[in-house]
């Protein structure tokens, strides 16, 4: 019983990082760039989440506008720090990236302040008991759902409209589909925009957990993201998810039965190397 | 044009010259805190402590007619930044002796460097043994952690009777201390410790440790961490329908914690230095000027850099000449009452005080209970 426990505390924890890592892996197919600091655009998304139910919002209300909010800064980011940067070696965005998610977090500091933020009254708090003994909050039950159907629509929508045809066009190869007339521009703000409003979600959602924003919240998932989308194949969406609920469940019985030797970052990073050892190109590999 | 000039930059030199002749007739006190980076929030806590101690001395006619003032400077609680900040502080600022009003790590660093030159140094809160044991002219206002842990023992095992206990111990240099105080006397007291699970302070979510936790069915959970992880800690484990009491320690003791768990915070009981409701005048004082100064309730790390202020400031207006042995011996020989109760201090330079027990009650810090047991209490003294 204690196990399956276990493994479902290990799939909430894993759906918020795949939530993070989406918009990761899709900025770094497309552009070739390790976004750090859309780990600041998660923790953007969780304070407007708050700021607007502490004002009386509803938080479905508050969930859309900060998905939309941040997705527009997204645009923002792609827009003024890396474009001017694309005909750079990575490298100098990837340093770019790295600076604007310090300076975002000493930002959020001195606007929202250095005590991190509260829900008045957190919404979603109530317990439902799935199984006898086994109660889970229903903001716990709702970042699995949320994050299964944004995912979800996110690759029916890759799959089947024209705006994900034209985009899988310009990750596999952006001259070729320029040349077949897809506006890669325009492809670069959408993914922008859907990265960056996942990673918002994810931010209300923890939120909703812990019911602390804090300015460096992102510091975390910052890098462990990054560990996310190397585990699952540079590039590969399904990879990243496999590799997000893999090592939510990993984190969630290495923190009961070796948290006395390695924390959960030491853990998550073992678990990396091990992967990295025996397959080089991630839990699944591409093509 | 050049007379003009000339009587100009005079006048500016003046300007700029005055704050200077004012500061002769000051005593500077050197203070690092971490006012950015992750620990922003409880290093701006620990200056308005310090700075409102320091308007109460100089309110009341400063230090033998000289003003106090503080030298500030940001650490963002590391080592690096702190050791050349003591070193700045020392040398260039010229201050007569310095406060930390910084975690562990930051304030060893510094300490080391206050004993090479001799400068006496308080330490108002942080935990790590070896921090007065730099040398002769380190002290500390707060309690080790071991001290703080062996209270907790008593607290779960004999006054509140719970023998069956579960640690979630936070894995640095506070929660590891902590527990093993907590460890060397849960024995003597009938505690029987369940299980122990570890947590990193970059940790928020608990899911797993809270089912574990449930699992193990303890009639008391002894948690340490401090109110950014202590927070999300008790909502979770209130949220898995854990309903047995939470004891924690001064890391939870600030009116955030109880902003963040909410309603599930009634009921978390700690150890700590400061009592809200202390009959005491200068705690009194210190938890309404707080209050005004900051604009929101006070907290352990305030009243901590509080009190190392005024017991700084009683050792200067006692010292025999200006001389900084005659500074570190006045400091040695405290016995004053501030805003986390009667000082004095062991040869360590350890601080020997009672240890406040709060719980939480509608939503503020309430008086539970107070510790004053010497023996157990014992600061190391070597």
């Amino acid at each position: 019983m204690l196990a399956i426990e276990l493994v479902i505390q290990g799939i909430v924890q894993g759906a918020i990082y795949a939530l993070i890592a989406l918009g990761l892996v899709l900025v770094y197919g497309l552009l070739r760039i390790l976004h750090v600091a859309h780990a600041a655009l998660y923790t953007l998304g969780a304070y407007i989440g708050v700021i607007i139910v502490n004002q009386g919002g509803h938080i479905i209300f508050a969930t859309a506008v900060a998905m939309v909010a941040v997705g527009f800064v997204g645009i923002g980011v792609y827009r003024f720090a890396y474009k001017p940067l694309l005909d750079k070696p990575p490298l100098i965005a990837l340093i770019a990236s790295i600076g604007l998610f310090i300076a975002a977090e000493e930002i959020y500091r001195i606007i929202f302040g250095a005590y991190g933020m509260s829900f008045a009254q957190p919404p979603l708090q109530q317990q439902i008991e799935l199984f006898k003994g086994f109660h889970l909050s229903t903001a716990r039950i709702s970042v699995v759902i949320l994050s299964i159907l944004f995912i979800g629509v996110l690759g029916w929508l890759a799959a089947s409209t024209r705006t994900g045809i034209a985009w899988r066009a310009t990750v596999s190869d952006a001259g070729m589909a320029a040349s077949f007339g897809v506006n890669i521009e325009k492809v670069r703000y959408i993914n922008f925009f859907i990265g960056s409003a996942l990673a918002a979600l994810a931010g209300v959602m923890v939120a909703l957990l812990n019911n602390l924003v804090e300015p460096t919240m992102g510091a975390v998932p910052a890098y462990k993201a990054l560990a996310i989308i190397v585990l699952g194949g540079l590039g590969s969406v399904r990879g990243t998810l496999v590799a997000s609920i893999a090592l939510g469940i990993i984190e969630s019985f290495g923190t009961i039965y070796l948290g006395h030797v390695m924390d959960r970052d030491a853990i998550a990073f073992t678990f990396l190397i091990i992967v990295l050892m025996i397959r080089p190109q991630g839990l699944l590999t591409r093509r | 044009m050049t007379k003009i000039f000339k009587s100009l930059s005079f006048a500016v030199f003046m300007a700029l010259s005055l704050p200077f002749a004012a500061f002769a007739d000051s005593i500077k006190i050197g203070f690092n805190a971490p006012l950015t980076g992750f620990a922003a929030a409880d290093g701006n806590s620990a200056r308005v402590g310090a700075e409102l101690a320091v308007e109460q001395v100089n309110s009341a006619g400063g230090i033998g007619g000289k003003q106090l003032e503080l030298v500030i400077y940001d650490d963002q609680a590391s080592p690096k930044e702190s050791a050349p900040l003591a070193v700045k502080l020392i040398t260039q600022d010229n201050v007569a002796a310095g406060i930390s009003g910084s975690y562990s790590g930051a304030t060893r660093a510094a300490a080391t460097i206050y004993q090479e030159s001799n400068v006496p140094y308080i330490s108002a809160y942080a935990v790590h043994p070896d921090i007065t044991r730099a040398g002769d002219y380190v002290f500390r206002t707060s309690f080790v952690g071991e001290v703080q842990g062996r209270a907790g023992a008593k607290l779960i095992g004999e006054m509140m009777g719970h023998k069956r206990v579960v640690m979630i111990t936070l894995n640095n240099d506070f929660g590891k201390s902590l527990a093993n105080g907590f460890k060397e006397k849960a024995g003597d007291f009938g505690i029987e410790i369940v299980n122990e699970y570890e947590y990193s302070i970059k940790d928020r979510e608990f899911g797993a440790i809270v089912s574990k936790a449930k699992s193990d069915e303890p009639g008391a959970i002894y948690a340490s961490g401090y109110f950014f992880t202590a927070g999300p800690l008790v909502r979770q484990l209130r949220a898995a329908g854990i309903e047995v009491p939470v004891i924690g320690q001064e890391g939870y003791d600030s009116q955030k914690f109880i902003e963040i768990a909410g309603p599930d915070a009634e009921g978390v009981i700690i150890t700590t230095s400061l009592d809200r409701d202390s009959a005491d005048a200068v705690t009194q004082d210190f938890i309404s000027g707080f209050e005004a100064k900051a604009g929101y309730p006070s907290d352990m790390v305030a009243a901590s850099a509080h009190t190392a202020v005024l017991v700084m400031a009683d050792a200067l207006a006692r010292a025999a000449d200006e001389s900084a042995a005659a500074l570190r011996e006045a400091i040695a020989g405290a016995s004053v009452m501030a805003s986390t109760g009667q000082i004095s201090f062991n040869a360590l330079g350890e601080v020997q005080k009672d240890v406040q027990i709060q719980i939480v009650k509608d939503g503020n810090w309430r008086h539970y209970a107070v510790i004053s047991d010497t023996e157990l209490l014992a600061p190391p003294a070597e």
